[in-house]
C-alpha cells in the first residue's frame, strides 16, 4: 500500500485478514500508483515528478527516476498516474502530460516515449504476453500501444500507438487488459469492454463491444402490499409510498392521480461506507440495509401523515456484512446472505425486536458467498445462489438442506420461486432461462422444451442480463422479467419464437388480422418503453411498478467533462 | 536538379535557380512516369502512354535507350533491387478500367530502340494512379490500394494479404484510400483516406493480427504522402493548401507549413532529405526546405479553376492578364513564360471549402495606355450577386495598381460586359467606361474631380448615363476606335449610340438568335460593325448605310479584333474541333483558315502586339506581322499560331508545320493531363515525376580560392586575372559543350519530323467546311526547343556580361 506521505507498506494476506509486516524504504512525495515485478522482487512507486524501484527484499530504493526533465520549462508538476513493471525491467509509466514512457530501470534511461493525448493520462493496464498496454485519459479516450516487430521477422520491437477508442465523457479512471478485450471504466459511470476483434476466434458474446451503466444488481426494493419502493444510493436509503389512480384508460394514456406519490423518510448510513444491500419487508414495516462492516435493522411506522423510524437495538452482529438482504413474503423472518455459502435466518419480533433463528449452510461447504436470496411465497423454501454459482435449495420449516439445482457454467443473474407452483426459475448472465421443479428436485418439462429448442437469436444476443423475475398470481403461466433495456412477459403457454420470427412483434401484432394475430403469437412478449429500466415488480392483479433512472439525470450531475476543440465547431 | 515530366516532355529545372535546364523530348504521348535509375543517379527512366520506356541522360538530355513495351504504360517504379527489370502499371487485357502491375525485363541489347515484351504480373486490379502503389524497405513487399482495399504482396514469400475497411461512410467519413507511401526503414505503411485520415499500417504479414493507426487532421482527401529518408517524418497534403508534418507517427506532434495558394497534389523529397517539393493543383511547384520554410517556387501560367475574365493585355508591360490564384489578377509575361505579379483584387481570405460560396473576379479591362484598371467581382450566388465595381489607378512610384474607386452593387444583376474608351491622343479626362448588365441596363462612368479638399485622391469616378433599350438584357459592349460610337448589344438587337450625347444613333438586328460577341472594325475597316449570333452568323454592318454589308454562316465562339490592324480573328466550335478564321470586315472572304486547330474548345483569344513587326515573307501569315495571336482552350492551355516554322533552322528533309501549339506554358496543366482524359479511353492519372537531385556545380579556381584561407592569399589584384581567366575558360567550354548538345538533338528532332504527316501543304484559299487535315498529332518540340534556345541565347549574355 502506498501512502501519502511517501512511505510504501508490506502488509501480508493471512486467512480473514491482512497483516502488517513492514514499511519499505520511506521518501518524501506522495505515492500515487504501485506495481509489482511479476517476479515479485521489485515494486515501482509513482510519485509526483518522479518515480522509483524498490527492492522488496531489502526494502532499499535502488532507482530514482525524474520523469519530467524534458517538459522542466513548462514548471508544471508531472503527477505519475499510473505505473507498470514489465518482467522485462521496463517501467511504463503514464503521466499528467499525457505521455506514456517506456524506461529501463536499471540503466535509468528513457527507451520510448509516446504523447498519446494532450490531456492527463490516467490509467494503464499490460497484457498477460506484455505486447499490449491499455492507457486511459482524462479525455475519455483510451489507447492501445502494441508492442511490434519494426521488420517483418526481426528481433527489434517497438511499442507503437495503435487503436484510439473513445467511449466514455469523462475521465477513464481504470482500465484492464484481458486476453481477448480491453475494459474500462470511467467517471461517467460506464464500463465498456471493448473486445479486440483479432483475438476473438468466433462470433460470440465476447465479440461484441459491451457498455454498462448500471450494476447488474437489484437497487430498488418493492413493499407490494404497503405499496412502498425503496431506492438504495450509495450513501443513503430512501422510501417512497406510490400515488394511486381509481380511473381506468386504454393503452397509452396517462391517468390522473389521486394520491401523489410522497417522499416518506431519507435513512443516511453513518460513516462514510456504501451501502452494500437494501431491502423493505412486504408489509412495509421493516427496513434493512447493511454497508461493508455493519448490519442495520429499522421499524417503519406510519401514523397517519407521520413517519417514525425507529433503529431495531440490539441487532445481532454479522461477521462479515450481508451481501443481500431479504424478508420474507409474511414478513416474519429476515435472510440475510453470509460469507461461506452461509444464510442468516432472523426472527422479526413484535414490537421492534429480532432474533437469529438459525443459520443454514450447504452440506457440502462453500468458499463463496451467497449473493441472491430467493425465497417461495408459502415461506417454505429458500434459494441461495453462491459465489461459485451453485444454488442451494433449503427447506424453511426444518430448517435442512434440501437440494442443489444442477450447476451450469455461468453466473445466475436473478431468480424468483413461482407462489403456486414452487418451480424455481432462473436467469443466467448468458441470457439462459431455465425452471426448476423444488418439489420433483428437477427441470420441468417446459424447461427441458427450452433447452432443446433453443432461444431466440436476439434474445441471446441482448446486451445486460435479467436482474429481476417477479411472477403474475392472476395467471400462473406469465413470468415477468426485465433487464436494464426490457420488460418482457414471458408466456409459457404459447409456442418458443423461432430464429426466423421476429422477436419483438408487438407492434406488428397490433396490425394483424384476429387470425393472423394468433398464428404470429410467441412467449416472449417484450417492451421497451421504459429505458433504462431500474426496477420492475407486479404490486397487485392490476399493476406494475416500473422504476426508470434516465441518463441525463445523473449526467447532469458530473462535472465538465474536459474541453477539446471539434472540428467545425 | 528537380525533374518533372511535363506533358510530352521531361523537364529538369535547377533547384537553386528555378530555371529550367533541359527538356527532354521523345515520347509521343504523354509521359505517366519518370523515375531515377537506381544504380546510375545521372540517368532516368521515363514511361509514357505510347508504351515506351526511355532511359535518358538527364544531365544531358540525351535519350540513351528506348524500350518499347506495346501497352500504355500508366505509371512506372524501380527497385534497387530489380536488377534490370522496372515495373509498370498497364490496363489489362479485355477488361476496361482494370490495370495490373507488372514487372517488365528491360532486354540488354546494342541499339537504341529495343523490343521489352518479357512480362510477368505481379499484382492484379490496381489503381491506376501512381499514388496507389508503393514498395517498400528494400524492396521487400508491394503495396497496393484501391477503393476500400489494400493488398501487400510479399515478394520473397510470395505471399499475398488483403484487408479491407468497412464501406460503409460511418460519421460522415469516407474510408477510401486516395494514396500509399511505405516506410523506408521500417515495415509501415502510410496511407492517406478520401476523408482525411491518415492510417499507419503494421503488422501486416499477419491476416488476423494486423493493426493500425489513425492521424486525423486534414478535414478533406489527403491527396498525398511522403516519408522523410529516415522515416521519422510523415508529410501529408491536401485540398487545404497546408503541408502537414508529423514526427514519429505521433497525432500530437505536427508542424504546418500553411498558406501554399493551391491544393497540393503531390509531394516529392530529395533523395538526401535537404528538400521536399510539393506540386499544386494550379500549376506550381513550391520548393521547402526541411525545417519546413519556404524557400522557392517554379510557377508558370496559375490554373485558375476558371477564366471568367478572358484574356487581357496589359498595355504596359504587353503580359497577358488573367485569373490566378482565387481573387488575383495574375500577369503573366508570354516572353519569359513567368508569372509578373499577382494582384490581389478581391482581398479576402480564401477557404478551401466544397459548397462555400466564395467571390471571385470576373471582368478585367484596362484603358488605353495601362492606367486605369477595372475589375468587377461577384460572388458566387446565381440568384442574388454580391457585385463590386473597382477602379484602380497604376501608381508610377509604387509600380503598382493602387485601388481608386470602389462601386458596391454597380448593377443589380451580374455584368455582362465592360470596357474604356480607347482614345490615346486625349489623355485621361476622356476616359469613360462603360458596364452592361444583365439588369437590362448599361451605365456609363466617367471620371469627376473630388470636390472634398481632405480627400486623398484627386479623382473618383461615378455614374454618368444609365441607358437602356427596350427592357432586354445588355449582353455585350464596345466602342468604335475614334471613341465617338458605342454599341451595345440587347440580346437580339445592336444599339449604337453616340458617345458624346448619349443618344441612340441607330439598331442592327438579324433574327434569329441574340447576338454572342460584336465589335468594331478598325484603321481602314472602322465604319464596319461585325457581331455574331447564337445561331451561328457572323455580321457584319456598314455604319454608314446602316444596311447589312454580309453575312455567314458561322458558328463563332470567338471573336477577336487585332488592335494593331483591320484583321479580325474568329473562332468557331464545330463537331469537335475549333477553327480559326482571318478576315477583313470590308471583304467577305477570309484571309486566313485554320481548320481543325485543336480538339478542345478554345473560349478565349487575343491579339498581343509584337515589340517589333515581324518580317514575315509568307502571304498568308502577313496578318501576323504586328501582332501574335493567342488562344486559351477550356483545359487552359495557352497556345499560339507561329510563323516560325517556315524558320529553316532544322535539317532540309525535315517537314515543316504550320500551326504549332506553342509552348504548353504551364508544365502542370499538362501533368495534370486533364485534357488528354478526354482522348485516353482510361482516366489515367499521372505519376508523381518528380525527382530531386543535388549538384553542385563551381569552377576549380573559385573553389581554391574560396577554400584558401584569407592570410595565405596572394594579393587581389594578382587574383583577378585568374579568377577571370578561370571564368573565361568554363564559358568556353559551356558553349562547346553546348553546341554539341544542340546538334545532337536536332538530329534527333529530325528523326522525329520525319515520319509526320505533311499538313502544310494544304491549301487554304478554299472556304469550304469539308476539307480534312490529317491527323495532326500535338507538336510541341519545335516551339520547346526555341524555347531552350532562347535559354541558352540567355545564358550566353549572361555569361559575356560577366
Amino acid at each position: 500500500i502506498g501512502c501519502e506521505d511517501g512511505s510504501v507498506k508490506i502488509f501480508q494476506v493471512v486467512p480473514g485478514g491482512i497483516q502488517f509486516e513492514r514499511n519499505l524504504d520511506r521518501r518524501k512525495g506522495r505515492v500515487l500508483c504501485l506495481s509489482w515485478h511479476p517476479s515479485g522482487t521489485h515494486i515501482v512507486a509513482g510519485s509526483i515528478d518522479f518515480f522509483r524501484v524498490i527492492d522488496v527484499t531489502s526494502g532499499q530504493t535502488v532507482q530514482r527516476i525524474m520523469v519530467n526533465h524534458q517538459a522542466e520549462k513548462a514548471k508544471r508538476e508531472c503527477v505519475v498516474w499510473a505505473i507498470a513493471l514489465l518482467s522485462s525491467g521496463t517501467v511504463v509509466s503514464a503521466d499528467s502530460f499525457g505521455r506514456v514512457q517506456f524506461w529501463h530501470w536499471e540503466q535509468g534511461t528513457l527507451a520510448e516515449s509516446h504523447t498519446i493525448s494532450t490531456s492527463a493520462a490516467l490509467s494503464l493496464a499490460v497484457s498477460e504476453k506484455e505486447d499490449s498496454i491499455v492507457v486511459g485519459t482524462s479525455t475519455g479516450a483510451t489507447y492501445q500501444l502494441q508492442l511490434l516487430p519494426v521488420r517483418l521477422g526481426g528481433l527489434e520491437k517497438r511499442w507503437v500507438r495503435t487503436k484510439p477508442f473513445q467511449f466514455h465523457s469523462h475521465d477513464v479512471r481504470a482500465v484492464a487488459h484481458s486476453p481477448t478485450a480491453l475494459i474500462s471504466g470511467g467517471l461517467d459511470a460506464q464500463l465498456v469492454i471493448r473486445p479486440l476483434m483479432e483475438k476473438v476466434q468466433k462470433k460470440g458474446y465476447d465479440a461484441v463491444l459491451r457498455k454498462f451503466t448500471f450494476p447488474h444488481r437489484r437497487l430498488v426494493s418493492c413493499a407490494r402490499k404497503a405499496r412502498l419502493l425503496l431506492f438504495q444510493f450509495s450513501q443513503y436509503l430512501e422510501l417512497w409510498r406510490l400515488g394511486s389512480t381509481e380511473e381506468t384508460g386504454k393503452d397509452g394514456e396517462v391517468l390522473p392521480l389521486c394520491q401523489m406519490p410522497e417522499h416518506l423518510v431519507q435513512l443516511k448510513s453513518k460513516g462514510p461506507e456504501h451501502i452494500y444491500c437494501s431491502c423493505v419487508s412486504p408489509c412495509g414495516t421493516w427496513v434493512g440495509y447493511s454497508t461493508a462492516s455493519r448490519f442495520q435493522l429499522y421499524r417503519v411506522r406510519c401514523d397517519g401523515d407521520g413517519v417514525s423510524l425507529r433503529k431495531v437495538p440490539k441487532v445481532p452482529k454479522l461477521l462479515p456484512p450481508a451481501y443481500q438482504l431479504q424478508f420474507s413474503a409474511d414478513s416474519e423472518s429476515l435472510f440475510a446472505a453470509s460469507a461461506r455459502g452461509s444464510v442468516h435466518v432472523f426472527q422479526l419480533l413484535e414490537p421492534g425486536g429480532c432474533k437469529h433463528l438459525h443459520t443454514l449452510q450447504p452440506p457440502s461447504g462453500c468458499s463463496e458467498a451467497v449473493y441472491l436470496l430467493a425465497p417461495s411465497a408459502d415461506g417454505h423454501w429458500l434459494a441461495a445462489v453462491s459465489g461459485d454459482w451453485a444454488i442451494h435449495i433449503y427447506n424453511l420449516k426444518c430448517f435442512k438442506h434440501h437440494c442443489v439445482v444442477p450447476t451450469y457454467d455461468c453466473a445466475v443473474s436473478a431468480l424468483a420461486i413461482h407462489p403456486s407452483t414452487n418451480n424455481l426459475v432462473i436467469a443466467y448472465s448468458d441470457q439462459q432461462l431455465v425452471e426448476f421443479s423444488i418439489p420433483e428436485k428437477q427441470y420441468t418439462s417446459w424447461s427441458r422444451a427450452v433447452q432443446s429448442r433453443g432461444l431466440h437469436r436476439t434474445w441471446l444476443e441482448r446486451d445486460s442480463p435479467i436482474t429481476h423475475i417477479t411472477f403474475n398470481p392472476k395467471n400462473p403461466a406469465h413470468i415477468l422479467l426485465h433487464d436494464t433495456y426490457l420488460l418482457c412477459i414471458l408466456d409459457k403457454s404459447l409456442p418458443l419464437p423461432d430464429d426466423s420470427a421476429l422477436l419483438m412483434n408487438q407492434s406488428a401484432l397490433k396490425q394483424l388480422p384476429e387470425t393472423a394475430r394468433k398464428r404470429q403469437l410467441h412467449a416472449f412478449k417484450i417492451c421497451k418503453k421504459f429505458q433504462p429500466l431500474l426496477f420492475m415488480d407486479l404490486l397487485d392483479e392490476n399493476c406494475l411498478v416500473v422504476v426508470e433512472r434516465p441518463i441525463m439525470d445523473f449526467k447532469t450531475q458530473l462535472p465538465l467533462p474536459v474541453q477539446q476543440k471539434k472540428f467545425g465547431t | 536538379y528537380l525533374l518533372c515530366a511535363s506533358g510530352d516532355f521531361v523537364k529538369v529545372y535547377s533547384v537553386s535557380t528555378e530555371e529550367t535546364l533541359s527538356l527532354m523530348g521523345g515520347h509521343a504521348d504523354l509521359v505517366t512516369g519518370i523515375q531515377l535509375n537506381p544504380h546510375n543517379h545521372m540517368q532516368l527512366y521515363s514511361s509514357s502512354l505510347d508504351g515506351t520506356i526511355k532511359l535518358w541522360d538527364f544531365m544531358d538530355g540525351i535519350p540513351i535507350k528506348t524500350f518499347s513495351v506495346g501497352s500504355k504504360l500508366l505509371a512506372l517504379y524501380t527497385l534497387t533491387s530489380a536488377e534490370d527489370s522496372v515495373f509498370v502499371v498497364i490496363p489489362k487485357k479485355g477488361e476496361r478500367d482494370t490495370f495490373q502491375l507488372v514487372s517488365v525485363k528491360l532486354t540488354k541489347g546494342a541499339g537504341q530502340d529495343l523490343e521489352s515484351k518479357e512480362v510477368s504480373v505481379v499484382l492484379d486490379g490496381v489503381g491506376a494512379s501512381m499514388k496507389h502503389i508503393a514498395f517498400g524497405r528494400e524492396g521487400a513487399y508491394v503495396v497496393s490500394v484501391k477503393d476500400v482495399n489494400l493488398q501487400v504482396y510479399f515478394f520473397k514469400r510470395k505471399l499475398l494479404n488483403r484487408f479491407s475497411l468497412s464501406k460503409i461512410k460511418t460519421k460522415g467519413g469516407d474510408n477510401h484510400f486516395s494514396c500509399v507511401v511505405c516506410h523506408p526503414t521500417e515495415d509501415c505503411i502510410a496511407t492517406g483516406h478520401a476523408d482525411g485520415k491518415i492510417r499507419l499500417w503494421r503488422n501486416f504479414h499477419h491476416k488476423k493480427e494486423y493493426t493500425y493507426s489513425t492521424l486525423h487532421w486534414h478535414h478533406d482527401i489527403v491527396m498525398d504522402l511522403a516519408f522523410s529518408v529516415e522515416g521519422t517524418r510523415l508529410l501529408s497534403g491536401g485540398v487545404e493548401s497546408v503541408l502537414v508534418q508529423w514526427h514519429n507517427e505521433s497525432s500530437c506532434q505536427k508542424d504546418f507549413l500553411p498558406r501554399l495558394g493551391a491544393p497540393i497534389e503531390y509531394i516529392s523529397m530529395s533523395s538526401d532529405g535537404a528538400l521536399c517539393c510539393t506540386l499544386h493543383t494550379d500549376n506550381r511547384i513550391t520548393i521547402i526546405n526541411s525545417n519546413l520554410r519556404f524557400s522557392r517556387s517554379i510557377q508558370g501560367l496559375i490554373k485558375s479553376r476558371d477564366v471568367k475574365t478572358g484574356l487581357v493585355v496589359d498595355p504596359r508591360t504587353k503580359a497577358l492578364v488573367l485569373n490566378g490564384e482565387p481573387g488575383h489578377l495574375q500577369f503573366y509575361s508570354l516572353q519569359s513564360d513567368q508569372q509578373l505579379f499577382s494582384l490581389d483584387i478581391v482581398q479576402r481570405q480564401y477557404i478551401h471549402e466544397a459548397g462555400l460560396k466564395q467571390s471571385d473576379l470576373v471582368k478585367v479591362a484596362f484603358s488605353a495606355r495601362g492606367t486605369w484598371l477595372a475589375t468587377v467581382e461577384e460572388s458566387e450566388e446565381v440568384a442574388d450577386p454580391e457585385l463590386q465595381l473597382k477602379l484602380w489607378f497604376y501608381h508610377e512610384e509604387a509600380q503598382s495598381f493602387v485601388l481608386n474607386t470602389r462601386i458596391n452593387t454597380p448593377h443589380d444583376n451580374h455584368i455582362t460586359d465592360m470596357c474604356f474608351r480607347d482614345m490615346d491622343e486625349l489623355g485621361d479626362d476622356s476616359l469613360i467606361l462603360v458596364t452592361a448588365g444583365r439588369d437590362c441596363v448599361f451605365k456609363v462612368w466617367v471620371m469627376v474631380e473630388d470636390s472634398d479638399p481632405e480627400a486623398q485622391q484627386s479623382v473618383s469616378w461615378s455614374c454618368d448615363f444609365v441607358g437602356s433599350y427596350h427592357n432586354y438584357q445588355a449582353t455585350n459592349c464596345c466602342f468604335s476606335e475614334d471613341g465617338s460610337l458605342l454599341a451595345v448589344s440587347f440580346e437580339e438587337t445592336v444599339t449604337v449610340w453616340d458617345s458624346l450625347t448619349w443618344d441612340l444613333k441607330c439598331t442592327f438586328c438579324h433574327p434569329p438568335g441574340n447576338i454572342r460577341k460584336i465589335c468594331f472594325g478598325r484603321l481602314t475597316c472602322s465604319k464596319y460593325l461585325i457581331g455574331a449570333t447564337d445561331y451561328g452568323f457572323l455580321c457584319c454592318w456598314n455604319l454608314l448605310t446602316c444596311a447589312l454589308e454580309w453575312s455567314a454562316h458561322l458558328n463563332v465562339v470567338v471573336l477577336q479584333p487585332d488592335p494593331l490592324s483591320e484583321h479580325i480573328a474568329a473562332v468557331s466550335w464545330l463537331s469537335k474541333e475549333s477553327s480559326l478564321f482571318v478576315f477583313k470586315p470590308n471583304e467577305p472572304r477570309p484571309i486566313y483558315i485554320q481548320k481543325n486547330l485543336c480538339k478542345e474548345k478554345i473560349l478565349l483569344a487575343t491579339f498581343v502586339p509584337r515589340d517589333e513587326p515581324e518580317t514575315i515573307s509568307s502571304e498568308k501569315y502577313l496578318w501576323l506581322r504586328k501582332s501574335q495571336l493567342f488562344f486559351l482552350t477550356d483545359t487552359q492551355e495557352l497556345m499560339t499560331l507561329s510563323t516560325k516554322a517556315l524558320e529553316e533552322r532544322l535539317t532540309p528533309s525535315s517537314k515543316q508545320l504550320a500551326v504549332e501549339e506553342s509552348l504548353p506554358v504551364t508544365p502542370f496543366s499538362l501533368l495534370l493531363g486533364k485534357h488528354r482524359r478526354q482522348q485516353a479511353q482510361e482516366d489515367t492519372d499521372l505519376g508523381k515525376p518528380v525527382v530531386l537531385t543535388k549538384q553542385e556545380q563551381a569552377s576549380p579556381a573559385v573553389k581554391e580560392l574560396l577554400h584558401t584561407p584569407a592570410h595565405v592569399l596572394p594579393s587581389a589584384s594578382f587574383l583577378c586575372t585568374i579568377f577571370i581567366n578561370s571564368l573565361l575558360i568554363s564559358k568556353e567550354n559551356k558553349s562547346a559543350e553546348e553546341v554539341a548538345d544542340e546538334v545532337e538533338m536536332e538530329s534527333e528532332k529530325a528523326e522525329d519530323d520525319s515520319d509526320e504527316e505533311d499538313v502544310t501543304a494544304m491549301e487554304q484559299e478554299d472556304t469550304s467546311h469539308m476539307e480534312l487535315l490529317g491527323e495532326m498529332t500535338c507538336k510541341l518540340s519545335k516551339s520547346q526547343e526555341k524555347e531552350l534556345r532562347r535559354i541558352r541565347k540567355m545564358d550566353y549574355s549572361w555569361i559575356s556580361a560577366f
